[in-house]
């Protein structure tokens, strides 16, 4: 049963590791851009900007408490709409839909950039203020300050909520499927809907997501323990 | 701002609301009831049940919903004929009973873990003092290890809650019309995203709300011991000099 | 084929007065670690004893049996109308006990612990009635007024409606004792109930169990409180590395101890 997805002739195998290998540059790429809206975001809501603080904390609640599908819709959808629109001054007919990849890391990013703001956060709040003030009261500019004390930390105090929302990333960029791109989760259904063995396939498909999670999990796991040098938990 | 068109698509969503809930609410329960047994059975350390449980666990929380749910509602139907000799062909063929088993299945496999942290955090003193009173085992877990270890758990639980109702999006995509579902039909139709999502957006954010103060409130009533102690006396001395 | 610890109706050794708790040859290891190396003790009802020993002596771990919160490797213990005989099958490995017959047991002794182990989302009266309702099954009404009795006699009747978090550590384990005597039990086991209280409150805990003990209660005290072995006790145990050393009345043994091990212990612990 299972040698449809072996790499032999007709099988699909390599068609399915192709898929994974799309899964995975669009969970990274939605992951790395949602760490610089996340990033933004947090430094927006600890900042004295009333404003920038209550935008922050609104996008952050949104696009947490919105199910992600529906973002993904308004994406495409919206997204779409206005490259028409665009398509239409240059004579260009009928519906452009917009790129399914670049729509699936924005989206990705839109989504994991609300989970990482807490994370980034929670982590800054939990650096110890005499170690700011020290870097003050030594006349360190507030770059570098951030580039030198703070950063580190935050980054320290943030890898087990980043590997949390990155297992999360990986997760809903299946649901880019449902926009037409073709990662692991599309091509699965493509191979299901081809050879009807739906078993076979969604099966071969959560074995690549889980080892991809497991793999990557483990990375995390050894990044969080190098981070932890010199310190003392409990 | 289309008030009128804002209304008619809020009208159309909220159909779908009882959908949602009731998708939601039972693959809770029922995943409640779940993780609870093979938490309890976690705690009881016997291999041969540990390792499928720990199985199960890793590949439910390690996978997407969205598989689960194909898997369940697709790959089933592979074995259309083994289910049709069981008598359960007919449950399994709507999407409304593969969405609860694979919602429920999901559901209960955070569930396990996030019971299991609240069974661990329950001070041992507390179990000897129990069974040096001569309670049975199953008196020990239902007066001392579950009340502690759930009120241990409930904002973790809470947080998978919220987790389930976004969850039920999904479930649009095999073709049940809850929110999300019918959102999807009024875009596809109209092509008005933002409006629809601003729409399905308010309604999940609102029903998230609730759900968060019941629970808050929840969390507080079963809170007491751990708050700062009531002022018992003043009030005493309050009542007896109003007589 | 393993052999379960066996019931038996004996009610005791001693002729004189009737034996509430009898221990013979008791033995426990933790893997290679031999904790009690045959410890036996006999207690008449209305008996004190207290149990004197260094950490390490096995004083703990030897109450700890009594109540079957340690299942000993071999050994007898007879407490009431319940016996059990412990031994290692041809396996080498120790039958554990009939579930049943361990709950019997725990029901007529009453353990008040070193942590007072109350249950922490139960107010202080709840944490009275629960093992009467639950276990013995008697009515609320009559659990709830007999727990408020027990409550009052401790001193604590004030703080019925309170959570533990609320009480001090004395007032917690004067609630822990209240606990122990709601179920009736025919002996009162303690568990050095005052080593992690604060010196202020040790007072007021030997109080309530000097009371008891001159109501004549059965109850054998692991304990560091020298004075309160000494005055209140009918006698004393003195245990060092899994056996008993010495015991005796407690004027012998305190003024004129045998061993040298017990007077290096004495003259450490004044």
């Amino acid at each position: 049963m299972f040698d449809l997805v072996g790499f032999g002739v007709g099988g699909w195998g390599a068609a399915l590791l192709k898929a994974a290998l799309t899964t995975f540059a669009l969970s990274v790429a939605g992951f790395l851009s949602g760490a610089a809206l996340g990033a933004l975001a947090a430094f927006a809501r600890l900042s004295g900007d009333r404003f920038a603080r209550g935008a922050a904390f609104a996008y952050s609640a949104l696009f947490r408490g919105v199910p992600d599908l529906l973002t993904i819709y308004l994406l495409y959808f919206g997204g779409s709409v206005g490259l028409t629109v665009i398509g239409g001054w240059f004579g260009a007919q009928g519906f452009v839909g917009l790129p399914a990849f670049a729509t699936g890391v924005v989206a990705l990013a839109v989504i994991s950039g609300a989970y990482q703001a807490e994370v980034y956060r929670g982590a800054f709040l939990a650096i110890h203020r005499g170690e700011l003030d020290a870097a003050r009261a030594y006349a360190m500019s507030g770059l570098t300050m951030l580039r030198r004390i703070v950063a580190p930390q935050v980054l320290r105090y943030a890898i087990p909520g980043l590997g949390n929302v990155w297992q999360l990333v990986l997760k809903d960029s299946a649901l880019v499927s449902v926009i037409g791109l073709v990662e692991l989760m599309r091509e699965a259904q493509v191979g299901a809907g081809s050879t009807r063995e739906p078993f076979v396939f969604f099966c071969s498909a959560a074995a690549l997501y889980l080892a991809i999670a497991m793999i990557t999990g483990s990375l995390f796991r050894h990044v969080e323990r190098r981070s932890l040098r010199g310190v003392r938990t409990a | 701002m289309d008030i009128a068109f804002l209304a008619d698509v809020f009208r159309q969503l909220m159909k779908g609301a009882p959908l949602t809930l009731e998708l939601a609410g039972t693959s809770v329960a029922l995943g409640l009831v779940l993780a609870l047994i093979l938490a309890i059975t976690l705690q009881g350390g016997r291999p041969v049940l540990v390792w499928p449980i720990r199985g199960y666990v890793t590949a439910f929380r390690g996978t997407p919903l969205l598989v689960q749910i194909f898997l369940i509602y697709y790959g089933l139907g592979q074995f259309r004929s083994s289910l049709q000799t069981l008598g359960l062909w007919g449950l399994f063929r709507e999407p409304y009973w593969c969405a609860i088993l694979a919602l429920t299945l999901n559901t209960a496999a955070y569930g396990t873990e996030i019971i299991r942290g609240g069974l661990q955090s329950v001070p041992f003193g507390q179990i000897e003092a129990a069974r040096a009173c001569g309670m049975s085992r199953s008196l020990v877990y239902r007066r001392v290890i579950l009340p502690i270890a759930l009120r241990q758990a409930l904002p973790a639980y809470g947080n998978e809650i919220i987790l389930m109702i976004k969850g039920t999006s999904l479930t649009s995509i095999v073709t049940l019309l809850e929110i999300t579902g019918i959102a999807q039909q009024i875009i596809s139709q109209t092509y008005r995203a933002v409006e629809v999502f601003a729409c399905a957006g308010a309604i999940y954010l609102a029903m998230n709300f609730i759900i968060t103060h019941l629970l808050g409130a929840l969390e507080h009533r079963l809170s007491a011991h751990l708050r700062a102690a009531p002022e018992f006396e003043s009030s005493v001395a309050v009542e007896g000099g109003l007589h | 084929m393993t052999e379960a610890p066996t019931i038996d109706r004996d009610t005791g050794v001693n002729g004189a007065g009737r034996a509430a708790v009898v221990v013979q040859d008791l033995h426990k290891s933790y893997g290679a670690l031999e904790v009690l190396k045959g410890v036996s003790l006999q207690a008449r009802q209305g008996d004190v004893v207290s149990i004197l020993g260094s950490s390490g002596s096995g004083k703990s771990t030897m109450l700890r049996c009594l109540n079957l919160l340690e299942t000993p490797d071999s050994g007898v213990i007879a407490i009431g109308d319940e016996t059990l005989r412990f031994a290692k099958n041809r396996s080498g490995r120790v039958a554990l006990p009939d579930r049943r017959q361990v709950e019997r047991l725990r029901r007529s002794t009453g353990m008040v612990f070193q942590s007072f182990n109350l249950w922490s989302h139960m107010t202080i009266l709840e944490n009275v009635i629960e093992a009467p309702i639950h276990v013995l099954k008697r009515p609320r009404a009559e659990c709830i007024a007999e727990a408020e009795a027990l409550l009052a006699k401790v001193g604590i009747a004030d703080r019925r409606h309170h959570y533990p978090a609320h009480l001090s550590g004395g007032q917690q384990q004067r609630a822990a004792i209240a606990r122990a005597l709601a179920m009736q039990p025919k002996v009162l086991l303690f568990d050095e109930p005052t080593s992690s209280l604060d010196p202020e409150l040790v007072g007021e805990v030997l109080r309530v169990m000097r009371s008891l003990a001159e109501e004549g209660r059965t109850m054998l005290v692991v304990t560091h409180e020298m004075a309160f072995a000494r005055d209140v006790s009918s006698h004393v145990l003195f245990l060092h590395q899994g056996k008993v050393d010495e015991e005796g009345a407690p004027v012998e043994v305190f003024r004129n101890p045998k061993s040298t091990r017990l007077r290096q212990f004495l003259s450490t612990t004044r």
